[in-house]
């Protein structure tokens, strides 16, 4: 047999190889090893603590504000994203004109920064920003010192924002889907004389249940990350209404610097996140086309 | 639902999506002050298109574009490289370190990748990388969905011509780089775009490898802006419109690529 370093196939698969290793399973590993530690690049010591972090995180009001927090923004804004792109996949799958424009304008903002459209939120959202004077003129009380400074709004304000930029990715899967679906089905149901709801009801939505499922588990995986529009907008103010666990992970290990109960925190997240993607994933019967 | 139907809720939806995005533009364009941009400023009374020169005095704007332009252009050319390698290897190899490398692909693509914050961050410290270009470009350079592309890209191409060159005599690396990667084009503009997309708004890692202003990319640098009152809504709005405009040049000139790239890896064959 060559040495290895003989061989091109070690060498055409080096670079996902070394990647892999240097930037995913490395660090996997060594954030779990510093979950046990009282690990603070301030402090210098680094020792061994065992299932403390674990301990005090139970016990962390902060850390179970940003547990229900980021929750409810999962079990709103998945749902919610899902209902409206499947919504518009289906308006946009019948035959009717600039259907191309009506797609690009849905699709854009899922490619747009997400900093961008958290500042353009940011600017909608204050006191004297345009959402208010829509309240106002709808005949709501808005909050008085903005959407995003308010304990009872700000969350739901961020979860609107997530909606919008999520929507239109999910809408492009889902349009996918539709298309690839064979036309005898719509001619069956057609021939069998079934309303427009019988035929989503009992043809279009169990043949999308494949896709359902990719989108339910891509979103979820997603959703339960949210940071970046938390940091923007309101640091995870007020009161901690928004603060997520992302974001205790960040203020916890790269503003307070105490690293082993971030990754503890993480780790938590870690296996609330792969619980769920896996229920779902199974359902879906991810991965097998590719272990052929 | 008849027509009428459709195209009212189309155009309801058409508006609620696109309002956001008009509004960034608008407030790109008023003279509100410190204020946000509000109500009054959406008529585009009085454009006031100063801001968009104005913002490339603003400290640290210039270096941002410069270094996100440096970053995404290296990322997507490593990746074009590197994508090509691997994804060859894992399409024609069917063996099981080729299966084992393949899940992983998939495996990392589902991980939550806030996990690696904190390991990542120390990583990058002892390496001595933070503050440099090497942390912005180096752990991006292999990204997952570049390699599935190109390994589902190449696993539906015939391999008669590979074949023929190593009869003639050829190595593996001149059949990937000569005889393979022409042949690649299409799969290759579409990994391109989407990397080049991909790293344009990545944010949470180059925010957590940076501390000196000048090595902030510009997502990073529009949030710091924003942090510390640097600057006034109508230049940050312009400052965020100009951010933007590479994305919507790309995706008005390979808007087709850009839906095949994003739906590939979620349609199965």
């Amino acid at each position: 047999m060559k040495p290895l370093w003989r061989r091109p196939a070690v060498w055409l698969v080096a670079p996902w190889a070394i990647s892999f290793v240097a930037f995913w399973l490395f660090p996997l590993g060594f954030a779990l090893y510093l979950a046990f530690t009282s690990y603070s690049p301030l402090g210098g010591d680094l020792s061994f603590v065992g299932p403390q972090n674990f301990v005090r995180l139970w016990g962390d009001g902060d850390f179970w504000q940003a547990a229900r927090n980021t929750l409810l923004f999962v079990g709103v804004t998945v749902p919610v994203t899902t209902a409206l792109a499947l919504g518009l996949a289906l308006l946009l799958n019948s035959r009717i004109r600039g259907r191309g424009l009506f797609r690009a304008a849905f699709f854009f903002p899922s490619i747009t920064s997400l900093v961008v459209v958290a500042l353009v939120w940011t600017a909608l959202y204050t006191r004297d920003g345009v959402l208010s004077s829509v309240a106002v003129a709808l005949g709501f009380t808005p909050p008085e010192h903005g959407f995003l400074l308010s304990t009872s709004t700000a969350l739901p304000a961020i979860m609107l924002l997530d909606v919008w930029a999520a929507v239109g990715y999910y809408m492009l899967l889902y349009l996918a889907a539709l298309q690839a679906l064979p036309a005898e089905y719509f001619e069956s149901a057609r021939l069998l004389a079934a309303s427009r709801w019988q035929t989503l009801r009992f043809v279009i939505w169990p043949a999308l249940r494949p896709m359902t499922l990719l989108v339910l588990v891509l979103n979820t995986i997603k959703s339960f990350q949210v940071f970046i529009e938390v940091y923007v907008m309101t640091r995870g103010g007020p009161l901690g209404s928004t603060r997520t666990l992302v974001y205790f992970v960040y203020n916890e290990g790269l503003v307070k610097f105490d690293m082993g109960y971030a990754s503890a925190a993480a780790f938590a997240l870690f296996a609330l996140v792969a619980a769920v993607s896996l229920v779902l994933a199974r359902r879906l019967g991810f991965g097998k086309e590719i272990a052929v | 639902m008849s027509r009428a139907t459709i195209y009212l809720a189309l155009v309801v939806a058409l508006l609620t999506m696109l309002f956001p995005l008009y509004y960034l533009v608008a407030g790109a364009l008023s003279s509100a002050g410190g204020g946000t941009p509000g109500t009054d400023e959406l008529l585009l009374s009085s454009p006031r298109w100063a801001n968009f020169a104005e913002v490339w005095s603003v400290a640290g704007f210039p270096r941002a574009v410069l270094n996100s332009v440096l970053v995404a252009c290296a990322v997507t050319l490593g990746n074009l490289v590197f994508a090509l390698m691997t994804g060859y290897i894992l399409a024609r190899r069917r063996n099981r370190i080729s299966r084992f490398w393949s899940v992983t692909l998939l495996a990392v693509m589902m991980m939550p990748v806030h996990v690696l914050i904190i390991p990542m961050f120390v990583e990058m410290r002892v390496l001595g990388w933070i503050d440099s270009y090497a942390a912005l470009i180096v752990p991006f350079l292999v990204h997952p969905i570049a390699v599935l592309l190109m390994r589902q890209y190449i696993a539906a191409l015939p391999t008669e011509l590979e074949d023929a060159a190593r009869v003639d005599g050829a190595g593996e690396m001149y059949i990937v780089f000569r005889i393979v990667a022409p042949l690649c084009k299409p799969a290759m503009a579409v990994v391109a775009i989407q990397v080049f997309l991909v790293n344009w708004n990545l944010f949470l890692f180059p925010f957590i490898f940076t501390t000196r202003p000048e090595m902030r990319t510009l997502p990073v640098a529009l949030a710091f802006f924003q942090g510390y009152q640097e600057i006034d809504w109508p230049h940050l709005l312009a400052a965020s419109t100009l951010a933007t405009l590479p994305i919507l040049a790309v995706f008005l000139a390979f808007q087709r690529q850009i839906i095949s790239g994003l739906t590939a890896g979620a349609l199965k064959e």
